[in-house]
């Protein structure tokens, strides 16, 4: 039986994907279901700032005449996205007023290599300004309500693409991560998150956050469809100068493998202090790891949270300082307070600090690459040590999360490079998601996927999705 | 000095002036960032050369040399 719009609006990817494979479906028919939903929501859940009405239902009619040609271009050939509003395409604010008329003359790389897949952009979608200012109900733009309970936000930075998907109102969409931009959300709206290793997806044409923290990854319903988007824009990138020039596999070749007699490291350092609400779901899901035959190995010997702030917030804020140094001394006054106030704490970091951050930055990181050479295959700890999403700020958060043991677990593989993905793992007692994260390899993306879809597709809860 | 003064004198450099808004969030924040140096401090590894000398032992990651651990 055909499913309904309803259930249609909160398909996989992998399941539409067949179906417009087979002509069972037609892109213009999802493209118009998706816009019909965003007429009717997006003015309660703000995850849209633009919407490219006529060029989506004009891709869409293109994607349907190449399917009935034969010409399938793949998994993301008709199925619409969004796009976290700091990549260059058409209108781009970086959710800021200081960017609100700024219209980029081209696409992207990442976008045009998403376009070419077949992927139809639906629009722009919003974002913490310039990936990370939190949008307060005094900022000029709405902060993204989560569809799961509209008095709480998304999540951010790419609270958007977090915000659309968990409305169905896209099947994915692009975010970027710096310090867990992407995990983050998706762990709010209890959605896959994705950043791939450092320089797997250009970021040439997506307004810099920090250049050797910045990466470009998607969020998704499932951990198939994750691999799907990154299959869509990962590669080399010549004018990328952080891009890396390696093969791209196939990423879903290892997904249906089972983890009998794999180890998994327990990153126990770092969430000792985690709350009890999230470890209660999060223990139950190493149980379920242990039930498909991996072994639990636990790594007390890696960083701790102290040591994983001490190192990744100053690099954070020094660079995106350095990125926004001049346009604070001219328009300071237009940006939120909250990230005008970051990058002057950005400012005042002494370059000495800098230098012994990147010092410890690449002892950590050869640390986690060593533990999984010796001792384990994969890395798994909670996403964040409380659950989220937050209610909607009424005003700007300052600076307070600074040194006061902020227990958000993303940042380590950010400025490590390495792959890590959010899947979600259940609620807690007050019913706000929870997820965790598997980590692997430098460029091992494939077992990260095995790993996370083990545990997925044994669990119910990517089968989940808001009311709405 | 105190912490507002240098705070104020760090920004000066770059052509800033923070408002008084802007300091009150500044001030614990820059207190933390001296914390943390003594976290990074302690968790560096170095190589004791005798008479309170010592040697550090790993390099900045400055250039992001992940691809070598293909």
């Amino acid at each position: 039986m055909a499913p309904s719009a309803q259930e249609r609006a909160f398909s996989s990817i992998e399941d539409l994907s067949g179906r417009i494979r087979s002509k069972e479906v037609s892109p213009v028919e999802v493209a118009e279901l998706m816009l019909a939903r965003i007429d009717e929501l997006n003015p309660k859940i703000h995850a849209f700032y633009t919407v490219f009405h006529d060029a989506v239902l004009s891709d869409a009619r293109r994607a349907e005449e190449e399917v009935g040609r034969g010409q399938y271009r793949g998994p993301l050939h008709g199925i619409p996205i969004g796009i976290k509003d700091i990549y260059e395409s058409g209108r781009t604010t970086g959710g800021s007023k200081t960017l609100q008329h700024y219209v980029a003359d081209e696409d992207c790389v990442a976008v045009s290599r998403l376009k070419e897949a077949g992927a139809l952009i639906l629009g722009k979608t919003a974002t913490y300004e310039f990936a990370y200012g939190i949008q307060s109900l005094k900022s000029p733009v709405p902060p993204v309500r989560s569809a799961w309970d509209l008095s709480r936000e998304a999540g951010g930075s790419s609270s958007g693409s977090a915000g659309a998907i968990a409305a169905g109102m896209a099947y994915a969409g692009m975010g970027s991560c710096t310090g867990g931009s992407i995990r983050w959300p998706a762990q709010c709206c209890l959605l896959v998150g994705l950043k791939a290793t450092y320089g797997r997806v250009s970021r040439r044409g997506i307004f810099p956050l920090a250049w050797s923290l910045d990466h470009a990854g998607p969020l998704a319903r499932t951990v198939k469809d994750s691999a799907y988007m990154l299959q869509g824009c990962a590669g080399w990138d010549p004018l990328d100068p952080a891009s890396a020039r390696v093969p791209v596999p196939d990423f879903t070749s290892k997904m249906d493998r089972d983890i009998q007699g794999m180890k998994i490291g327990l990153m126990t350092s770092i969430y000792g202090k985690c709350d009890p609400k999230v470890l209660a779901p999060y223990n139950e899901a190493l149980r379920k790891f242990e039930s498909l035959g991996a072994q639990l190995i636990e790594l007390p010997e890696l960083l701790t949270l102290e040591q994983m702030e001490a190192i990744g917030m100053p690099l954070i804020w020094a660079d995106a300082a350095a990125v926004h140094y001049k346009n604070v001394r001219k328009r300071g006054d237009d940006y939120n307070p909250n990230t005008r106030q970051f990058l002057q704490w950005g400012m005042l970091i002494g370059s000495t600090y800098y230098l012994l951050a990147n010092q410890a930055r690449a002892q950590a990181r050869d640390d986690l690459i060593e533990a999984m050479t010796k001792k384990v295959d994969v890395l798994v700890l909670p996403t964040a040590g409380f659950p989220g999403p937050p209610p909607v700020a009424e005003e700007s958060p300052g600076l307070n999360f600074i040194g006061a043991g902020f227990e958000i677990y993303t940042p380590v593989f950010n400025f490590t490079g390495l792959p890590a993905v959010q899947v979600p793992c259940g609620f807690d007692s007050d019913g706000l998601p929870v997820g965790l994260q598997v980590a692997a390899k430098p460029f091992d993306e494939e077992t990260m996927f095995q790993v996370a879809r083990a545990y997925e597709q044994a669990s119910e809860w990517h089968t989940m999705h808001a009311d709405i | 000095m105190e912490s507002r003064e240098i705070i104020k004198a760090k920004l000066a450099e770059w052509g800033i002036v923070p408002s008084e808004d802007d300091l009150q969030e500044l001030e614990p924040a820059y207190e933390a960032l001296i914390r943390w140096q003594s976290v990074l401090e302690d968790m560096l590894r170095i190589k004791s050369l005798g008479n309170d000398m010592e040697m550090p032992l790993s390099e900045p990651a400055l250039i992001h040399d992940i691809e070598r651990y293909r």
